[in-house]
């Protein structure tokens, strides 16, 4: 097995199976780390814990809900915020968190009584909204309040409430990961099948594992339903909750997340009899694949549509591609996501922009997420799970890449050693996904590689010994000295607008006539 | 549905010499396993029934028969088979060359390989664990 060892680990054998370099000719029967296991203490872990697993990472995306912490302030504030997940209502749960505020006394002398009057506080404060998700951290689980009881008074006392209480606290798993899997779980136990959805389409699907970062999910709807396809639900970008509670209606569920959302497909096979498909919804290739693999689902109509959407997209976006791939060619980076970029990404992104993935990391992915990726990753890629920060940076120094594509917290680390980082789980100015979206993540790749300031940062102006008469370097003087003169002016730069989700809001779409279902009744 | 016993006289003749189909039955899995993502579930069971039913029809359709689409089970395992097959015959334009008999010990002998990748020889400790 080749694992790797980093110097700044040699004294935690624990640390010894989290690495592994993928030599020639070897594969995930011989190349892979361990994973999902507790973090060793002494590292310093990047994982967040399972109450953030739970409400950050899939919870708080639902837009037309007010998400409410029963715990410390801190634990509603550091999860929020921090992921740019959008949505066509005025983002409201972008704009608003909600804590119960526990203090020790609560922990004393219990906060059940509290709770219920924040919660009704709320409802009061917000007289629009009618739903609401609760979740439990480690202070409320370890004195157990009976949050489910509370939440069965609260919607006795306000006729057309409804609470879902979300009992995932911070110690409830190895990392995030651990409150992915309760919120799947409770969420199909006791939200599923409580709303009958309007069908208009003879098509219909759940969109589920894609949290709507800047407008992904928005865009990969478009999509669908240009191909006559009805999106009963979104779990959870975008997501509504009664259309959530609708998720067993659906003919299939379009998984993007694995690691996130596997569970709740999984369990509605099992449940309904409604089939999981995976998809890629990054890069042409695969998301042209993706598309016409949810089409062919369908039937020749719905492919038809898609084949008409890919070509006038691939059409339109790739020589834009192009101009970036020329210029990124041979450049190396570090594919450091929170989870599903790490498949997602490792080949196509080599394919399509020419640059080379030289390591593959993830802080919460289980075993069979490093299988993904590893399998798709080339040849002396280095793969890391639960990284701590110095891993990072003696990774950094032995692989010397030029750009990290991660998170915040390890990208700003990144910057302190002059190697620019792409943000891939806020992202820089996303959407990523879709066709226009991949080009603008080459866009944001290219900016960040050739950006003048890693130059100009490593000039020491406390010394007197750098030219003054001579302009910097711009980023065309970086990039194109290595494009061949007469491909140069072949294709342009992207092109697009800032903004390409806002005008998807409110389109209509013609979708074919659904058919009577003999089990349609309540 | 085809079978999808393995042949074991077709089998044998190809564990003795023929480094071409070795050779072709590696190509194919190296296109899965960078492509796909159907033959990662995250149990063991569960993979064996996506490389049962998708390889499966990937067979059937390979060979020219018509695959059970009667669930929408089949039918979802049809959708990535489909890719498949359009990917093998496109990328690997002697997949088009071959007779059904060798196209039966390649497909036998490429589910034997993603079964061991993906299940047998899979260092993946969760493959086991009994819930989800």
């Amino acid at each position: 097995m080749p694992y790797h060892t980093f110097k700044c680990s040699e004294m935690l054998p624990d640390r010894e199976k989290h690495a592994v370099i993928k030599g020639p000719g070897e594969d995930i029967t011989s190349a892979l780390p361990l994973g999902n296991l507790n973090t060793v203490p002494g590292t310093i872990t990047e994982r967040g814990c399972a109450y953030c697993g739970a409400k950050h990472v899939i919870g708080t995306p639902m837009k037309d809900v007010i998400h409410m912490s029963h715990g410390p302030m801190g634990c509603t504030y550091d999860t929020w915020q921090t992921k740019r997940y959008i949505s066509d209502n005025d983002n409201f749960q972008l704009k608003y968190t909600f804590a119960t505020d526990m203090k020790e006394k609560h922990v004393v002398f219990g906060a059940e009584k509290m709770l219920k009057q924040n919660i009704h506080e709320a409802f009061d404060a917000f007289p629009e909204i009618n739903r609401m998700t609760l979740y439990q951290t480690c202070a409320s689980a370890l004195i157990g309040d009976d949050m489910d009881a509370i939440a069965k008074q609260i919607m006795k006392e306000r006729p057309g409430v409804d609470i879902f209480v979300c009992n995932a606290p911070g110690f409830g798993g190895t990392s995030q990961t651990g409150g992915h899997h309760k919120i799947n779980i409770a969420w199909i136990n006791n939200k599923v099948g409580t709303v009958e959805p309007e069908i208009k389409s003879k098509y219909t699907i759940n969109y589920v594992g894609d949290y709507n970062i800047q407008g992904d999910c928005e865009i990969m709807t478009d999509y669908f339903n240009r191909m006559g396809i009805q999106v009963i639900s979104m779990f959870t970008g975008n997501g509504s909750y009664d259309d959530l509670r609708a998720m067993h209606r659906a003919d299939l569920n379009v998984l993007e997340c694995a690691r996130s959302a596997e569970y709740i497909c999984n369990e509605l096979r099992t449940r309904y009899g409604t089939p999981r498909l995976d998809i890629d919804g990054f890069g042409f290739d695969l998301l042209a694949e993706s598309l016409m693999k949810v089409a062919m689902f369908f039937g020749d109509d719905c492919v038809e549509k898609a084949k008409a959407i890919i070509d006038e997209e691939v059409a339109r976006w790739k020589p834009e591609l192009d101009w970036y791939a020329k210029r990124l060619k041979g450049k190396k980076i570090c594919l450091w996501p929170g989870g599903s970029k790490l498949w997602h990404w490792a080949h196509v992104i080599e394919e399509e922009m020419g640059v080379k993935v030289v390591s593959v990391y993830s802080k919460f992915g289980h075993q069979g997420d490093f299988e993904k990726g590893i399998a798709r990753c080339s040849e002396g890629a280095l793969a890391i799970d639960d990284p701590n920060e110095l891993e990072a940076l003696e990774a950094m120094e032995m692989l010397k890449p030029d750009c990290i594509l991660t998170g915040m917290r390890p990208g700003e680390v990144a910057k302190k050693i002059r190697i620019p980082y792409l943000n891939i789980h806020a992202y820089h100015n996303g959407p990523y996904k879709g066709f226009e979206g991949w080009v603008r993540l080459a866009r944001d790749l290219y900016n960040a590689i050739y950006s003048p300031v890693m130059n100009l940062a490593a000039i020491d102006i406390s010394k007197d010994d750098f030219e003054t008469g001579k302009g910097f370097m711009t980023r065309t003087m970086l990039s194109d000295p290595g494009v061949p003169r007469e491909e140069l002016h072949t294709e342009n730069m992207y092109t697009g607008k800032m903004d390409i989700v806002t005008h998807l809001r409110g389109k209509e779409y013609d979708f074919p006539a659904p058919e009577p279902k003999a089990d349609a009744a309540v | 549905m085809t079978s999808l016993r393995p042949n074991l006289k077709l089998m044998r003749l190809f564990e003795e010499n023929d480094m071409e189909m070795k050779e072709r039955i590696a190509i194919l899995e190296n296109y899965i396993m960078q492509r796909c993502l159907w033959q990662f579930h995250s149990r063991a069971w569960d993979r064996e029934n996506q490389n049962n039913g998708i390889l499966g029809i990937t067979k059937t359709m390979l060979l020219g028969e018509e695959p059970d689409l009667s669930t929408p089970e089949l039918k979802c395992y049809w959708v990535d088979a489909k890719c498949l097959v359009d990917g093998f015959k496109t990328k690997f334009p002697w997949v088009n060359e071959m007779n059904k008999e060798d196209i039966a010990v390649m497909m036998d002998g490429l589910k034997e390989r993603i079964d061991y990748v993906t299940i047998h020889g899979s260092l993946n400790e969760e493959l086991t664990v009994k819930l989800y």
